[in-house]
């Protein structure tokens, strides 16, 4: 469903000339698999999720969605994927119920049909009880609720979750997760960016592992717990996390060199 | 593109703003609660205003004629008004009745006590603060004899000796003086002083009497009449309430001086007639109507363009800066909507507040104005009637509302996307209102009409074009031809902005651009150091900028220098200096700093003889046809004639004899290089980075056009910068630019200088009264046709490979150039 080959996204960054942001990063993810991207804050899982939804344009690579290139068809793609994050948020002047539905009318969902679909959204997430309030006086909670309902109005085969639980108390969160949950278990294809292990250890069927751009591992957590002779999965990311700073640090000195002879 | 999405994205956004009270106080509030209170408080104000009574002292008053009387009591003489009883009683004359204090005598108390006693003002009680009438008769004494003083101080015009040390010491004496003077008369407690110089009464009788002897041939006609000392009259200009007072002041004497001029010419039995003896008589046609749209036309184009911008701009904050701060605009981004969509839909939504905004303003305006009218009455009823204007300028001011609020709504949803932060959004309102005023302003001049080259400025063609409309003077019907071109050119700027502001919403860098801290020294350094083969788009504006400023400065030294014995060949040197400094060298320096390759920045490669050719083919095919344009258009006036001091400077350089090689190197040679290494070398490359040639191109052109200062050079030569800059990009150089430049410029130089020798068969060339060349129609179609044609085979090759290079095929531009 999601397939991000070779992806490379630069950004111009008056500090150090030319920030890579992404660094030939390559990884897949099938339907009805939650695909977690662990990264500290500054890793790329943001600009990554944004090329995926196609809000950024990635410097040089591929990025597919359902099949769909998200540089030649922008709207082919958005069409298809739901996305959430921390940053996307709502109206305060508009109801729960008109929020979701001017989304879903955006999407060009008919209308008896949209009727439908909000109504068993609403159930499914319980928030019957805030349709008429309007979003400026809603709790955290439930902004988050109707960012959900949202996300999820036009049924997309790919869902996106960037860090959806930055910034949540415990009990919103936890009913975020079981959401995310729910949606795989419906068969649908997620990618899911967090920094917070718990929440990897609980949910996601793949991690990778990323930080300063790159992948730095790939795999279900028993893999990698293999493969790098470590059970903790804190342990494992510090230390992988740690590798990638050296070496960072030693590029460079390197590129340093280079200029001052 | 959707219209169903446009649509929702539109409902949404008004049903949003509507929901916002800010918005709509803003819009409809404010100007339905704003107006008429400021009308009550403008009536509050005038009424408490001119409750103010002013005091005016008169010196030695018994000194003043009995018949006729020009004080009553301790007012003017209501006589000396037109219109009643009001005007006397808005002055208050404290008049001094002895002649004790006159201009030199001295001032003890017990004269001041004869005068306040025998002043009929005297029992006037002084309220808090005020100056008793003592002080102020004290005060008045004292100016009278410094104002002596100072008349009496005239600088001796013999040339003595010491004179001029003396004249420098009387100078000084009498500017302390009038310090003095000046600062008493600002303290004292009165507005205007009158002093009646002594015996005032006695040489008016004894002139009477001595024209009344020569009337009856009592005595010789050729006997000398005494003449009568000035009243002076001491006023303060710089001040309002004196100058008020002196107004009606003013108005009483020249009303009293011509019954006493009347009572002189009955003396000397002349006919009254005689005091207009050149009658005149003015006739006024203007009708009430006319009187009322004098101020309506100039109220409401102004009210008009400040409100739909004021109700532009805050909406498009809110739906721009505010929905990417409050975290909505990456929502909206990720749906299905296209960025045109959105575009679209906010700007409907933000150009229904400016409408909206406007008309209820003008409403509002419009009925406080009436009833403010026939509320206070009389007194501005009578001079301006503030009728409504009619129907039909009505309509004409909602149509020109409408392209004047699509274009600011368009710019303002630009502005706002542009900016990270609604605060960041507010900054950019006071220099877009600050230019919209400057242009506003200007229309309001009522030199100022509407012309065919006003008529496709952005602001001012609607508000000129609404002002005429509104005047409604005799003629005005034929204003309704210029509708036109307003409209159009009105709506093509508004798609312009629209075209930037989704430009912008396509541009990640500024969706998603963090307010980070702007520090200039990291910022200078990141410029120099990621430099690339040919400039950024930001680069090539800058170096535009960079020479007009450069131009701006030059003026000056451009125009001082006629003075000097050959002030052709001057004129000459400095158009070659000033293109090599002013226009080559800001261009070759950039390109130097801030590009790896002047190679690919200048375009300096070899082209093909064909594109040569095509260069030199063209510039001899356009000539004609923008010589006979620019004249077709000074001819039609749509642009003025040369300014004098420019045909000048023509005449100048054209007369004595100049060697051909030295004009050509001067308004050929230079231009060529200097023009095209700048405006398609540099500004090009740089705006034609991003891949839209087509724009960059239009763009560069009208750069280029700007330089030329002078309305009609300027059109002509944006002209031919579209065909400069399609030639360039066509032939991947920059020679035949320059020698098309060369060739054109060449060929002008001997049109204009030259006309004789060429021979005219009357099919082809034929010549103008004035002796100039004139291209035949036969002619002008041949070259229009071979023009057409080779202008459309440059832009085919380009399209094709502007095709090859979107699908891979070719190397895009700069990715073949820059380093990797």
């Amino acid at each position: 469903m999601i397939r991000v080959q070779e992806l490379y996204k630069e950004f111009s960054d008056p500090r150090a000339g030319v920030f890579r942001a992404l660094d030939n990063v390559s990884f897949q993810v099938k339907a009805g698999e939650i695909y977690g991207l662990l990264g500290p804050n500054g890793a790329g899982k943001t600009t990554c999720l944004r090329i995926l939804s196609t809000v950024l344009r990635p410097t040089r690579g591929v990025a597919e969605v359902d099949g769909i290139n998200v540089v030649q068809n922008p709207e082919g793609v958005r069409g298809r994927i739901g996305f959430m994050s921390c940053n996307t948020g709502i109206y305060d002047r508009m109801t729960a119920r008109e929020m979701v539905e001017y989304y879903g009318r955006l999407y060009g969902i008919p209308e008896d049909k949209l009727q439908v679909r909000i109504d068993e959204i609403f159930d499914i997430l319980q928030m019957h009880e805030i349709r008429d309030r309007l979003g400026g006086k809603m709790s955290t909670g439930m902004k988050q609720k109707v960012s959900i309902a949202r996300t999820i109005v036009h049924d997309p085969p790919v869902i996106i979750f960037d860090e959806p639980t930055s910034g949540l108390d415990v009990l919103v969160a936890r009913a975020v997760l079981k959401a995310v949950a729910a949606l795989r278990d419906q068969g649908k294809c997620i990618i899911f960016s967090t920094h917070i292990m718990r929440e990897v250890e609980k949910l996601c069927d793949r991690i990778a592992v990323i930080h300063c751009g790159k992948i730095l591992a790939e795999g279900t957590l028993p893999e990698l717990a293999d493969r790098y002779q470590q059970s903790d999965v804190e342990e494992l990311f510090f230390d992988l996390v740690q590798r990638r700073e050296d070496e960072v640090a030693e590029e460079r000195k390197h590129a340093g060199s280079e200029v001052q002879p | 593109m959707s219209w169903k999405n446009v649509r929702l994205i539109f409902m949404r956004e008004v049903r949003d703003q509507l929901r916002d009270r800010r918005t709509l106080f803003m819009i409809t509030v404010l100007p339905v609660l704003l107006y008429p209170m400021l009308g009550l408080g403008v009536v509050q104000m005038m009424l408490t205003f001119s409750e103010q009574k002013r005091v005016v002292v008169v010196l030695n008053a018994d000194d003043l004629p009995e018949k006729p009387a020009l004080l009553d009591g301790n007012s003017i003489h209501s006589d000396w008004y037109e219109n009643g009883q009001d005007e006397p009683s808005r002055l208050r004359i404290l008049a001094a009745r002895t002649n004790a204090g006159t201009l030199a005598g001295d001032t003890d108390e017990a004269t001041l006590a004869a005068d306040i006693e025998s002043s009929s003002g005297a029992d006037h009680p002084p309220r808090h603060g005020e100056k008793t009438d003592a002080e102020l008769l004290v005060e008045a004494h004292g100016l009278a004899e410094k104002i002596a003083t100072l008349q009496s101080l005239s600088i001796p015009s013999e040339a003595t000796e010491d004179s001029v040390t003396d004249r420098m010491a009387i100078q000084e004496q009498r500017s302390a003086l009038q310090d003095l003077v000046s600062a008493e008369f600002g303290e004292s407690g009165f507005q205007v002083l009158v002093l009646v110089p002594k015996g005032y009464r006695a040489a008016m009788l004894s002139m009477q009497d001595q024209i009344k002897a020569r009337s009856e041939g009592t005595k010789t006609s050729d006997t000398h009449i005494v003449s009568v000392p000035a009243i002076m009259v001491v006023r303060n200009s710089a001040d309002d309430k004196s100058s008020v007072a002196f107004a009606r002041v003013q108005k009483a004497l020249t009303n009293w001086e011509d019954a006493i001029r009347r009572h002189c010419f009955d003396n000397a039995s002349l006919p009254v007639e005689l005091e207009h003896p050149a009658r005149l008589s003015y006739v006024e046609v203007a009708r009430e109507e006319q009187v009322a749209a004098s101020v309506w036309s100039k109220m409401f184009p102004a009210l008009l363009v400040i409100m739909s911008l004021t109700g532009a701009f805050y909406p498009a904050i809110d739906l721009g800066a505010g929905e990417k701060e409050r975290g909505t605009m990456e929502t909206l981004l990720i749906s299905p909507a296209r960025r045109i969509e959105l575009v679209l839909g906010k700007f409907l939504t933000i150009m229904l507040f400016s409408v909206a905004t406007a008309v209820l303003n003008l409403c509002s305006m419009g009925l406080t104005g009436q009833q403010m009218a026939s509320g206070i009455g009389r007194g501005i009823a009578d001079t301006i009637s503030l009728e409504f204007p009619g129907f039909g300028p009505l309509m004409w001011m909602i149509i020109l509302l409408l392209p004047l609020s699509a274009l600011f709504s368009s710019l303002c949803l630009a502005l706002a996307t542009f900016a990270r932060s609604t605060k960041e959004g507010q900054y950019y309102l006071t220099p877009l209102l600050m230019v919209v005023m400057g242009l506003t302003m200007f229309c309001l001049s009522p030199s100022v009409e509407i012309t065919p080259l006003y008529s496709v400025i952005p602001v001012v063609n609607v508000t000129l074009l609404l002002k005429g409309l509104l005047l409604n003077a005799p003629g005005s019907g034929n204003l309704v031809v210029y509708a036109v071109p307003v409209l159009i050119s009105s709506i093509g700027y508004s798609m312009l902005s629209l075209w930037w502001a989704i430009e912008l919403y396509n541009s990640e860098d500024v969706l998603f651009r963090e307010a980070e801290k702007f520090d200039l020294r990291l910022w200078f350094r990141q410029m120099l150091r990621t430099k690339d083969a040919v400039p950024v788009f930001p680069e090539a504006v800058f170096c535009f900028i960079l020479i007009l400023m450069l131009q701006f400065v030059a003026m000056k030294y451009m125009a001082t220098d006629l003075n000097v014995p050959d002030p052709g060949s001057s004129m000459l040197r400095l158009i070659v200096v000033q293109q090599l400094t002013m226009i080559a060298c800001p261009a070759l320096f950039m390109g130097l700093l801030l590009t790896t390759s002047l190679r690919a920045t200048f375009r300096l490669r070899m082209p093909s003889l064909t594109a040569m050719g095509v260069g030199v083919g063209l510039a001899v095919i356009a000539h004609p046809l923008s010589m006979e344009l620019s004249r077709f258009l000074v001819e039609y006036q749509v642009f003025p004639e040369l300014p004098e001091s420019a045909r000048h400077v023509m005449e100048l350089m054209k007369t004595g004899e100049r060697p051909t090689w030295l004009l050509l190197l001067v308004f050929a040679v230079t231009p060529a290089i200097c023009e095209e290494l700048a405006f398609r070398g540099f500004i090009l490359s740089g705006l034609a980075r991003g891949g839209r040639l087509a724009i960059a191109v239009g763009i560069s052109s009208i750069m280029f056009g700007i330089i030329h200062m002078i309305p009609q050079q300027a059109f002509n030569a944006a002209l031919l910068g579209l065909v400069l800059g399609l030639l360039a990009i066509y032939s991947r150089s920059l020679f035949p630019a320059m020698a098309f430049h060369f060739c054109n410029n060449a060929l002008a130089t001997f049109y204009s200088t030259e006309p004789h020798q060429f021979n005219t068969d009357g099919v082809f060339l034929s010549r103008y009264p004035d002796g100039q060349l004139c291209y035949e129609a036969p002619l002008l179609l041949l070259c229009g046709i071979v023009g057409m044609l080779l202008i459309m085979h440059m832009i085919k090759v380009v399209s094709k490979e502007q095709d090859l290079k979107r699908r891979g095929l070719l190397p895009a531009y700069q990715e073949a150039s820059a380093p990797v």
